[in-house]
């Protein structure tokens, strides 16, 4: 530990010269504060959680609670915090490559099942915006655990070109009322009761408005939003996600389509003619899915996944016309880990 | 006047002082060499290149080649219990 002026100035300035934090004011990381968080899990503060990429940092629950306290996370977001870490340590998200690329990818936190409620997490109207405490401060506390136990410090191994601003914060809860098929964490072989985290490459939001009121014509717009040219999903069959408005899925609903058949449908629309590509990224396609493929020529169909089920679906927004697709980090796979709480908030999440 | 108060470091050591070679090769005759093209167009020339200067000019025995899907894809682990068990120098790179 540091001493240092309680001063918050003082203290701010401590941090942003030693560049623990991301360029916004910080929750100064107190011996009370840190140990009111560990109250929230059942874990011992030193237990290992995970190692986080590319520096393979030591990610402890004492050392998750402390960056959870920086970012302003209220004591009892810790489960959720712990559950992010293990996913995003796992294989297939392909941490190393996100933490270190020049792609602007951030890692988007998607929350489901009645933890959301019990924390005031946003997922209607604004829920990729600001004003929910909850989204705000557990994406932040994500980017901070990215940086300071997986050694991520922007401009050093973190090499995005632009970024984006979902490198700050990007978190929502998926508008599980207002859908009407199974949630993402059902969908993904959970309990309804069961509280989820899964973490999504995600390479930034595209709005899609659209006043469509037939499924077909609906699908065909979102399906030409999805083919865009200059992107990664194309040259590596990748995990392109959704974020449907309520009311454009219950649009969906109502011609009768399952979330199975929507993805299908937009696997099939969403093929793309290979020469739509740039040379050299026809070049790198061919060489990444011949395996899937074969010989991939100029009028080769590129499919967007490498399988249908590969397109990923939540709903969540409020009222309006507006959907947004995510196009993802072409090489990462998004992953769920259940939140596991203390044995207070179980019985408090019961109630 | 604030009085002082603890705070912890939200960091934790990184590895970059701790990692070394597991052995290093005092000469390349008679070697095996492999190489983990990393996908981007090009690199196989330089690739190709590179190994047969390690043959011709350094008496290398042996050169494999093995390729990614692309260079932000970890290399299989087939590929890499493959060189790891036959190569005595594996070499990984970006190019473009």
């Amino acid at each position: 530990m540091i001493e240092t002026s309680g001063d918050l100035d003082t203290i701010n300035k401590l941090y942003r010269e030693r560049r623990w934090g991301d360029g916004l004011p910080v929750v100064p990381p107190t011996a009370d504060r840190v140990e009111r968080m560990l109250r929230h899990t059942r874990r011992a503060p030193s237990d290992v959680v995970a190692t986080i990429a590319p520096g393979f940092g030591v990610a402890t629950v004492e050392r998750i609670a402390i960056n959870a306290v920086l970012a302003g996370c209220d004591p009892e977001y810790l489960p959720v915090l712990i559950a992010v870490t293990e996913a995003v340590s796992a294989s297939q998200f392909n941490l190393q490559a996100i933490q270190t690329t020049t792609h602007p990818v951030a890692v988007w936190l998607v929350i489901n099942g009645p933890i959301s409620q019990r924390l005031k997490l946003n997922s209607g109207t604004n829920c990729l915006g600001p004003g929910a405490w909850a989204n705000a401060t557990l994406g932040r506390a994500m980017r901070l655990i990215q940086q300071n136990i997986g050694g991520a410090l922007p401009g050093e191994t973190d090499h995005a070109t632009q970024g984006q601003p979902g490198k700050y914060t990007f978190c929502c809860a998926e508008n599980e009322a207002g859908s009407p098929w199974e949630p993402l964490h059902v969908e993904r072989g959970f309990a309804p009761e069961c509280s989820t985290v899964t973490v999504v490459g995600a390479a930034g939001t595209s709005n899609m408005i659209t006043h469509a009121k037939d499924a077909g014509d609906l699908l065909r717009v979102i399906a030409g939003t999805m083919a865009v040219p200059a992107s990664l999903e194309y040259v590596y069959g990748g995990e392109p996600w959704l974020m449907l408005a309520p009311e454009h899925a219950h649009i969906l609903k109502h011609d009768g389509l399952s979330k199975a058949e929507v993805k299908r449908r937009l696997w099939e629309q969403s093929k793309m003619p290979a020469h739509r590509l740039a040379a050299k990224d026809l070049a790198r396609t061919q060489n990444a899915r011949r395996a899937e493929l074969g010989e991939i020529g100029p009028d080769t169909l590129l499919p967007i996944s490498i399988d249908p089920e590969d397109i990923s679906i939540i709903v969540a927004g409020g009222p309006g016309t507006h959907s947004v697709y995510v196009p993802v980090f072409g090489t990462s796979r998004s992953v769920t880990r259940e939140v596991l709480l203390s044995d207070e908030a179980a019985m408090i999440n019961a109630l | 006047m604030n009085e002082n108060i603890f705070v912890f470091n939200p960091t934790v050591p990184r590895l970059d002082g701790s990692q070394h070679l597991r052995h290093a090769l005092d000469k390349l005759t008679g070697k095996v060499v492999g190489f983990i093209d990393n996908g981007k167009p090009n690199f196989n020339y330089l690739v190709d290149d590179i190994a047969e200067l390690l043959v011709s000019k350094y008496g290398v025995a042996t050169v494999i080649k093995r390729r990614k899907r692309g260079p932000s894809v970890p290399a299989p682990d087939m590929m890499i219990k493959e060189l790891s068990g036959q190569c005595d120098a594996v070499i990984t790179g970006s190019g473009d």
